[in-house]
């Protein structure tokens, strides 16, 4: 009878114990506006175009899942408001003209900053 | 006698509710504090991930995949995959495999320190949240590396993986399933004997054999019920059948089996990775990661099912093809949504308190319920 009201409280204890020893542990958490993780290099961000490179083939269109974020006409535009950052058409450009940076605030007050557009010749 | 014990009232628990982990809305009929009848209406998260797949070609639905399931990605993307691959007879490679194998793993042990978290403050405890996630966050590193992104991989591709694993990370890999032990130990000393976590999970929400057969409960609900099925062990696919591991099985039905179930996966998983990363360690020569195929161009015909057990249980991935570069039908199989149903029969005449504690045993995913 004793020892069924004294073990609880000795579990009780153990847990607190563990919360205390946890407390004197150094930091996982970065400071992030000051400080910043490193990426590593496949990290997929905004996606970088060359005009260079270009050959308009439109590959870039139809292996993207968001429909509409790709226009290829007399500018090249990329919607980043509705791109989801799978580097489907960085994969699968024939000629290495997309590539993927390790840009990752794109946050605006504006929706038209987020409209990427570059004229093609 | 008391008006509110003779007539029943009914409250709403949701959509907006932060124990329900998504927007779900249970209607709830109650007698004083007791629960009388559950409605779980569902649909809030609906994208149309179905239709979805019949608008584009194989490979602009493939990171669509990935958000059926968000915390466990790599499994849904494996069903998706899978179902292609046997429809256009590719055979991947056995490093490709192991690869596969050991990210699917991983990401079983993510999401259920992520469930472990979540339903641990769901019950008041606040800390074991911040625990969980700090082995959580060396894994999701481990992906970033890997895959690109954190949550929505896009990992696999159509004969195998697109990046090979480094031997740095391999290492990594390693040096995290050694740790990992202590670290389910120490969640195991904080919360499994815990007087106020098993007077509020023992003898609650029960879920016996019979009712979850005829629910069609799978994964770790199915196996703290008693019945030992899991499909890794009945039909092994990928590398499963040279890995060496135990399927975790409780006879008590009630919310703390499913949460020592849990807890067993996990060490389970751990050995699994363990074994995996050996495997690649040794294995330099071989480099092949995929098979080289145009994954624009894929014509398939015919149907397939595609199995895999993942985290929440079954989940199944039905692609009909009819010759052209879109699927013709693609169904998914999700297991949270049968979880979802069996919320009535397992919390009925229990108290209104109790039903979170029910409720997240089941470690029920909404975006997976509604797809």
């Amino acid at each position: 009878m004793m020892y069924s009201f004294i073990k609880p409280l000795k579990e009780l204890a153990k847990g607190l114990y563990i919360v205390l020893k946890n407390g004197f542990k150094s930091d996982v958490t970065l400071m992030y506006p000051e400080k910043k993780k490193i990426l590593n290099d496949n990290f997929r961000g905004k996606i970088k175009y060359n005009k260079e490179k270009c050959i308009k083939c439109r590959l870039c269109q139809k292996v993207c899942p968001s429909k509409g974020t790709i226009t290829i006409d007399k500018e090249f535009i990329i919607d980043f408001s509705q791109c989801i950052f799978c580097a489907n058409c960085v994969e699968n450009c024939p000629k290495g003209a997309l590539q993927i940076t390790k840009e990752y605030e794109l946050a605006s007050k504006n929706k038209k900053d987020l409209i990427f557009k570059e004229e093609i010749n | 006698m008391n008006e509110a014990l003779i007539n029943t009232m009914q409250i709403n628990i949701g959509p907006q509710h932060p124990s329900t982990h998504g927007v779900l809305r249970l209607k709830v009929d109650l007698r004083g504090e007791t629960i009388v009848n559950i409605e779980p209406i569902i649909g809030y998260l609906h994208r149309g991930m179905e239709k979805k797949a019949e608008t584009g070609n194989y490979l602009q639905y493939l990171p669509v995949v990935d958000r059926v399931d968000y915390l466990s990605g790599f499994f849904c993307s494996y069903a998706y995959i899978n179902a292609v691959e046997t429809l256009i007879n590719v055979e991947i490679p056995l490093k490709a495999k192991y690869i596969r194998t050991m990210t699917m793993e991983m990401n079983r042990i993510t999401s259920h320190l992520l469930w472990l978290g979540c339903y641990l403050l769901d019950l008041g405890a606040t800390s074991p949240l911040f625990y969980t996630f700090i082995e959580r966050e060396k894994l999701l590193n481990i992906f970033e590396d890997l895959t690109g992104a954190r949550m929505m991989y896009n990992y696999y591709t159509f004969g195998g993986v697109k990046r090979d694993i480094p031997v740095s990370m391999l290492k990594n890999i390693k040096t995290f399933t050694e740790e990992f032990p202590k670290a389910v130990k120490e969640y195991e000393d904080l919360i499994a004997n815990n007087p106020i976590f098993i007077t509020r999970t023992q003898r609650t929400g029960i879920l016996t054999k019979e009712n979850a057969l005829q629910y069609s409960i799978t994964g770790a609900n199915l196996r703290a019920s008693g019945i030992n099925k899991d499909l890794r062990k009945d039909s092994p696919y990928l590398v499963y059948k040279n890995l060496d591991f135990n399927v975790p099985v409780s006879q008590n039905s009630d919310s703390y089996a499913r949460f020592t179930v849990r807890m067993e996966e996990m060490k389970e998983s751990n050995k699994i990775i363990k074994q995996c990363a050996d495997f690649l360690l040794s294995d330099e020569k071989d480099s092949e990661i995929n098979t080289k195929i145009n994954p624009v161009s894929i014509k398939p015909n015919g149907s397939v099912l595609s199995q895999v057990e993942s985290t929440r249980g079954l989940i199944e991935c039905y692609v009909e093809a009819d010759g052209t570069n879109i699927p013709f039908r693609v169904k998914w199989r999700t297991p949270s949504f049968y979880a979802v149903q069996i919320l009535n029969t397992i919390a009925k005449n229990q108290l209104l308190p109790d039903l979170m504690a029910v409720f997240g045993s089941l470690d029920i995913i909404m975006p997976e319920v509604d797809r």
